[in-house]
């Protein structure tokens, strides 16, 4: 059998793609009108559950650029119980993350100890001005509603300890 | 070697550059002087802002040097200033398409300054992440050969099938390029449902994606040609400059870290070859490497049958200080090796990173490889060293 030239050998490839994407369809997506979902795990931005949040500093220090801006101050709440001491309760009056310095990391949600960071697989919020990445509380907080649960672990893994 | 030869051996030289400059004289006597061509710092040759300077003789390069440090951005200096996890993030960016890989051999230097050893399912899936990497790296090396040497097709084929690895690191790590995933002593979380069986899909994929750039680039006429006997490195020359990865390997040294060099890492729970080649041209530089994809596809199938159950993260304190003391750790990175040398003295960071990544020796072989070759092959023998920039400058 006469050896096929290489050259033949390479457009039966790509006769074999076009044929495969002419019936099976293309690969890429239009992007504004078609999306594709990114996996649950995936770190678009992070949302904060402003509730949670005791203004500890520990995200902002174990940030490795720096971006996480927290200002806080304390009040006196009333007692829990009748006649009891008022609470020193640490309220929150900047949290700021700015997505122009973020590496996405994940390093905050990872320490943060009261669950008050979260990653959400979102994406779509570029700006045309850079100043706007500066994301605030209120905006942080928006982003809560799209947090997804987290994903079942494989078999074989063990189970978290909470 | 003894005075004698020495001298003799000065003598050589002094006698080929009194030759040379007769030429030169001669040259200015017919007005065909050299030029220098300065290709880059913004040349898509060179995967980022390389600038080599080559002195050309009509159509042969006489002298070429590739000018590093466009892209410099201090990471060992970086480091100094972060805490050990806070480093990881860093490393990630060094070589920016197997990312997962550079994290690997540092989170390995600490764990070895802290005595502690990751438990044996964290190591099979940091091993199985870092083949991913690997051939999320080298599987679109195999496309953009194609396109540096004016082949447009190959290209979109590897992007297609990189794309699946690239999703399978994203829906484990959370992160498609920067995953920061390795942890002192583990790793940050296990493996979502379903990922196994994903990725065997994915590697049957990545082995047809294999054969058809086989098929495709390898087999084809013109890029023989254009590839075979060109920029033959031999043995000796490549020991020297130290090169590693599979540009060694293309040059017949049977060398891989992989195998030879015992880590808490699970390759030697798979069965898998070390491809060489004896040629040490640019052909077997890329034959190598696809060899190698194929190779990490089979590790990455056995690995993914026999992870063991358990957990995922040793004992290791919340805020991490490693001892004092020094611990030198290198792994076979996609592009060869990669290590890193980190001095401790008990603090919540490192005092110094000393970072030898691959590309760097493996660029410094240009200088030689390019003296007397044809200006269209100075692209053909870079793009088959394989360098990515981030990996030179660091």
């Amino acid at each position: 059998m006469p050896k096929v030239p290489g050259m033949v050998k390479g457009l039966g490839v790509t006769l074999g793609t076009l044929f495969e994407t002419v019936t099976k369809g293309a690969n890429t997506v239009q992007y504004p009108h078609e999306k594709e979902a990114p996996p649950t795990r995936a770190r678009g931005v992070i949302a904060l559950h402003e509730g949670n949040c005791t203004s500890c500093m520990l995200c902002a220090r174990s940030c490795p650029d720096w971006c996480i801006y927290i200002e806080g101050h304390k009040e006196l709440a009333p007692p829990r119980r009748e006649g009891g001491k008022p609470r020193k309760v640490n309220m929150l009056d900047r949290f700021d993350i700015d997505y122009a310095l973020c590496m996405y990391c994940g390093i905050c949600v990872e320490v943060c100890p009261f669950d008050a960071l979260f990653w959400t697989p979102e994406y779509e919020y570029s700006e045309p001005r850079i100043a706007d990445l500066l994301h605030d509380k209120a905006k942080l907080g928006e982003w809560m509603e799209t947090v997804p649960e987290a994903p079942e672990l494989e078999a074989g893994a063990e189970k978290k300890k909470k | 070697m003894s005075l004698t030869d020495r001298v003799l051996g000065d003598r050589q030289r002094l006698a080929y550059i009194a030759s040379q400059a007769a030429d030169a004289r001669l040259n200015v006597e017919l007005e065909t002087e050299g030029m220098t061509l300065n290709i880059g710092p913004q040349h898509p040759a060179t995967h980022g802002t390389l600038r080599i300077i080559a002195r050309l003789d009509g159509e042969q390069v006489v002298w070429a040097e590739p000018s590093c440090g466009y892209m410099h951005r201090g990471y060992e200096k970086l480091a100094e200033v972060r805490t050990y996890p806070q480093v990881t993030t860093l490393v990630n960016r060094i070589d920016w398409l197997g990312s997962f890989a550079n994290e690997v051999p540092f989170i390995l230097a600490a764990e070895k300054l802290m005595e502690v050893e990751a438990p044996p399912r964290a190591q099979h899936i940091r091993t199985i992440l870092f083949e991913l990497s690997r051939i999320a790296n080298v599987s679109l090396f195999l496309g953009d050969l194609g396109v540096q040497m004016g082949a447009i097709t190959p290209v979109f084929f590897a992007f297609r099938d990189r794309e699946y690895v690239l999703n399978l690191i994203e829906g484990a790590t959370g992160g498609r390029f920067h995953p920061n995933f390795d942890r002192i002593g583990g790793l940050k979380d296990d493996l979502p449902k379903g990922w196994i069986a994903e990725t065997k899909a994915v590697m049957k994929k990545l082995r047809t994606f294999c054969d058809q750039i086989e098929d495709l680039l390898f087999g084809n006429e013109i890029f023989q040609s254009r590839t075979r006997g060109i920029g033959v490195i031999p043995k000796d020359i490549a020991l020297q400059f130290g090169l590693s990865g599979a540009n060694l390997r293309a040059s017949g040294v049977d060398w891989d870290l992989r195998r030879d060099h015992p880590l808490p890492m699970a390759w030697n729970k798979a069965d898998w070859k070390v491809w060489t080649h004896p040629d040490g041209d640019s052909f077997a530089r890329c034959w190598v490497r696809l060899q190698e994809t194929r190779e990490a596809t089979k590790i990455v199938d056995q690995l993914l049958d026999t992870i063991p159950s358990g957990p995922i993260m040793a004992k290791v304190p919340k805020i991490i200080k490693v001892p004092e003391g020094e611990a030198w750790v290198s792994t076979e990175n996609p592009l060869g090796e990669m290590g890193y040398y980190v001095v401790s003295r008990g603090e919540l960071g490192p005092f110094r990173v000393k970072i030898r990544s691959a590309s760097f020796n493996n660029i410094s072989v240009a200088p030689w490889a390019l003296r007397g070759v044809y200006v269209p092959d100075i692209i053909t023998i870079l793009a088959s060293l394989y360098f990515i920039l981030g990996d030179i400058d660091r």
